[in-house]
C-alpha cells in the first residue's frame, strides 16, 4: 500500500511545487520526506548542496532519510535515469511498495541549459513508470526562468499548493506531445563564430579525426575527449544510416570545451525521448551513448532537418548568458 | 617481439613478422620484396622469392642476392609451380611452410623468410575465402616459429574490398589497405588481436574476418587483445560479443586505460564482457 496522495495509483506519481523562500521550500519538502519515513518507505533527498543543507538542518540527525548529492547525480539526465532506475529496482527487490524521491533538477537559474532537463522531466513520466515512485520536484520561482516554470507544469501531473493541497496540473501534457512540440533547442554562443571544422557527407573516420584534431586548442580530459569523439562517430553514423543527405559536421573549440553539431536533412528520430534511455528505435543506442558521454547534448528538429549538438568539456561558456548560481540570500 | 601496425615501408621487420603489401606496379613490389629479403639475409635467414613467371635473376640487383642464390641461402620460384586454378588447402599450405622452416633451421639458417606475389592465388571468391583462412592459420604458426612473410597483392587487379579482406588478416599492413586487422597473438590464452578502427565502414569486414579466423575461446572466455584497437563503435563491439556468444563464450577485452574501447565497454556494461586494463 502506498502512503499519501499516490495511494491506489500505479507507477510514477510526479509532483512539482513552486517556492519563493527557504521557508516555503521546507514547508513542502519536509512533510513529504517525514511522511515517507513514517510509512516505512525508502525516502531519498536528492538536492544540491544548498538545499540539501536546509533539509538536513530541518530534519536533524537520525531522520531515516537517505541523502544523495544532487549536484553530482544531476550532471547528465541519461546518467541520472540509469542510476535512478537501478536505485528504484533495488528498493522494489527489497520489497518497497513506494519510494519517495525529492530533488531539484538543474536549469538556467543555476547555470545549466534547460533543454535536456526539460526532456528529462517529460521522459521521467515514462521511464520510471514501471516503479512505484513518488517524485517531488520543487522549483525556485526566484531563479527559474518563466519557460522552466511553464514546463514544470506541463511535465508534472500534480502540483503542490503552498497550503499543502495537491491539484492535478491543468497544463500537464502527454510526454510525447510535450517532447515533440514544447522543447526549444539552445544554440551555443560559440556557434556564432566560423566553425573550425566543416565537413559535408564525411566518412565517419574523418569526422572523428577532425574532432580529435581540436584537442590542441581545447585540452580536454582524456575521457571527455574520447567520449566526444565516440559520440561524434555514433551521431554521424546515425545520420548516414537513418538520416538524409547532405550530412554536415561542424565543430568549434576554445580552451576547455569543444562543440560539435551533426545535421542531416531528415526528420530526426521518431521517438521524442530518444537518447535518455538505451535502445528503442533506429540509432537509439548511439544517441544514448552520446547522452552518457558528453557534458551536454541537445536535439533540434526543424523543417530543414535534424541537428544533434554534442559538447565536450565545460557544458557552457562562462558568463555567456547563463545566470550565476544562487548564492546565500 | 612481433611488429604490428600500418606501415609505409617493409624494412626492419623481424623473424616472426607477417606483412601485407598492397602495391600499384610489379616493379614496386619487386623493390619492396628485395628490401624485405635483403633484411632476411642480413639476419641469417633463408629467403624465398615467389612470383608468377619469376626469373632467377629478378632480384639480383639487390646487394648480395646473387651470391646468396649461389649458396642456396636465397631461392626464386615461379608461382606457376602452384596450380593457381585449384583451391588452396589452408592447413596443408601451412604444413608445407612449417616443413620448409624446419629444413632451413636444419641447414643452419636462423629461420625462413618468404616474399610472395600472391595475387594469382586469390582471383575468385572461393580462392579469396580459402586464402584469407590460410593467412590467419599461417599467422598463428609465425607467432611461435622463425617464419616471416611478406604477402603482395596487386591493387590494380583486385578490388579494394578484396585487398582489405587480405590485409585485414595481417599484423602489419601497408597504410590504407584495410581499416582494421585481426591477427594471431603470441600470448597464451589470447584468441586473437584486433587493431585499427572499426566503424560502419568496417562492420562487414569484421564479420568476415571473425568468421574466417574463428579465434578459439580459452575455456568459456574468448580473449581479444584490443590494446591497439584505436576505435570501435557500439555496433562493432556488439558484433564481436555476438561472435563470442555464438562460440558459447564470454568476451574478454585487453584494453589500454585511456582508450575509447575501454570507455565504450565501461559505459555499455554488457553482462558477458570483461575488461582487462593494461
Amino acid at each position: 500500500m502506498r502512503s499519501g496522495p499516490p495511494a491506489g495509483h500505479d507507477g510514477i506519481y510526479h509532483e512539482t511545487a513552486f517556492f519563493g523562500s527557504d521557508e516555503e521550500f521546507l514547508a513542502v519538502v519536509v512533510p513529504f520526506l517525514r511522511d515517507g519515513v513514517a510509512a516505512g518507505e525508502p525516502t531519498v533527498s536528492l538536492f544540491g548542496e544548498r538545499h540539501q543543507g536546509l533539509v538536513r538542518s530541518a530534519l536533524g540527525t537520525g531522520s531515516g532519510v537517505v541523502f544523495i548529492d544532487g549536484d553530482r547525480h544531476y550532471l547528465r539526465p541519461a546518467v541520472a535515469i540509469k542510476r535512478h532506475r537501478e536505485m528504484l529496482g533495488g528498493y522494489v527487490a527489497e520489497g518497497a511498495t513506494q519510494i519517495r524521491i525529492a530533488g531539484d533538477v538543474p536549469h538556467p537559474g543555476v547555470g545549466v541549459p534547460w533543454e535536456w532537463w526539460a526532456r528529462y522531466e517529460a521522459a521521467a513520466n515514462t521511464v520510471y513508470n514501471e516503479f512505484p515512485m513518488y517524485g517531488l520536484c520543487p522549483y525556485d520561482t526566484r531563479t527559474a526562468p518563466a519557460e522552466v516554470l511553464d514546463h514544470a507544469r506541463r511535465t508534472h501531473a500534480y502540483v503542490v499548493m503552498p497550503d499543502g493541497r495537491r491539484e492535478r496540473s491543468p497544463l500537464y501534457q502527454d510526454p510525447r506531445d510535450f517532447l515533440a512540440t514544447a522543447v526549444n533547442s539552445w544554440e551555443d554562443p560559440l556557434e556564432a563564430l566560423p566553425p573550425a571544422v566543416e565537413l559535408v557527407d564525411p566518412v565517419v573516420r574523418h569526422a572523428r579525426l577532425a574532432v580529435a584534431g581540436l584537442q590542441d586548442i581545447a585540452g580536454l580530459a582524456v575521457d571527455d575527449l574520447n567520449g566526444l569523439v565516440l559520440s561524434t562517430s555514433e551521431a554521424v553514423t546515425n545520420a548516414l544510416l537513418y538520416g538524409r543527405a547532405p550530412v554536415r559536421v561542424r565543430a568549434w573549440a576554445v580552451p576547455g570545451r569543444i562543440v560539435v553539431t551533426v545535421t542531416d536533412s531528415g526528420p530526426g528520430p521518431a521517438d521524442p525521448s530518444s537518447g535518455l534511455m538505451p535502445g528503442s528505435g533506429p540509432g537509439g543506442l548511439g544517441l544514448w551513448l552520446a547522452h552518457q558521454l558528453c557534458s551536454y547534448v541537445s536535439l533540434r528538429r526543424a523543417p530543414d532537418g535534424f541537428t544533434i549538438r554534442l559538447v565536450g568539456g565545460e557544458p557552457t561558456m562562462d558568463g555567456q548568458g547563463w545566470a550565476p548560481a544562487l548564492g546565500e540570500p | 617481439m612481433r611488429r604490428s601496425g600500418f606501415v609505409d615501408a617493409v624494412g626492419g621487420l623481424g623473424r616472426h613478422d607477417h606483412v601485407c603489401w598492397a602495391f600499384e606496379t610489379p616493379g614496386e613490389f619487386r623493390a619492396s620484396a628485395g628490401r624485405f629479403l635483403a633484411d632476411g639475409l642480413a639476419a641469417g635467414l633463408r629467403v624465398l622469392y615467389l612470383a608468377e613467371a619469376a626469373r632467377q635473376t629478378d632480384l639480383d640487383h639487390v646487394g648480395g642476392f646473387a651470391a646468396a642464390r649461389a649458396t642456396g641461402a636465397a631461392q626464386v620460384q615461379d608461382l606457376g609451380i602452384y596450380d593457381t586454378g585449384l583451391q588452396l588447402d589452408p592447413a596443408a599450405q601451412v604444413r608445407a611452410y612449417a616443413q620448409a622452416t624446419e629444413q632451413a633451421l636444419a641447414a643452419g639458417y636462423r629461420g625462413l623468410r618468404v616474399a610472395a606475389e600472391a595475387t594469382p592465388l586469390v582471383r575468385t571468391p572461393a580462392q579469396l575465402d580459402a586464402f584469407t583462412r590460410y593467412e590467419h592459420l599461417v599467422d598463428r604458426y609465425m607467432t611461435a616459429h622463425p617464419f616471416s612473410a611478406m604477402c603482395g597483392y596487386h591493387c590494380g587487379e583486385l578490388s579494394a574490398a578484396a585487398i582489405a579482406e587480405l590485409a585485414g588478416m595481417h599484423p602489419v599492413a601497408s597504410r590504407a589497405s584495410a581499416p582494421l586487422r585481426l591477427f594471431a597473438s603470441a600470448e597464451p590464452g589470447v584468441g586473437a588481436a584486433l587493431a585499427g578502427e572499426i566503424d560502419v565502414s568496417g562492420h562487414a569486414l569484421l564479420r568476415t574476418a571473425l568468421h574466417r579466423a574463428d579465434p578459439a575461446p580459452d575455456g568459456d572466455e574468448l580473449v581479444i587483445d584490443a590494446r591497439e584497437l584505436a576505435f570501435i563503435d557500439h555496433r562493432g563491439l556488439f558484433q564481436l560479443v555476438e561472435h563470442a556468444r555464438g562460440r558459447g563464450a564470454r568476451t574478454v577485452l585487453h584494453v589500454a586505460r585511456d582508450s575509447m574501447v575501454r570507455l565504450l565497454a565501461d559505459t555499455l556494461r554488457l553482462p558477458d564482457v570483461r575488461l582487462v586494463e593494461s
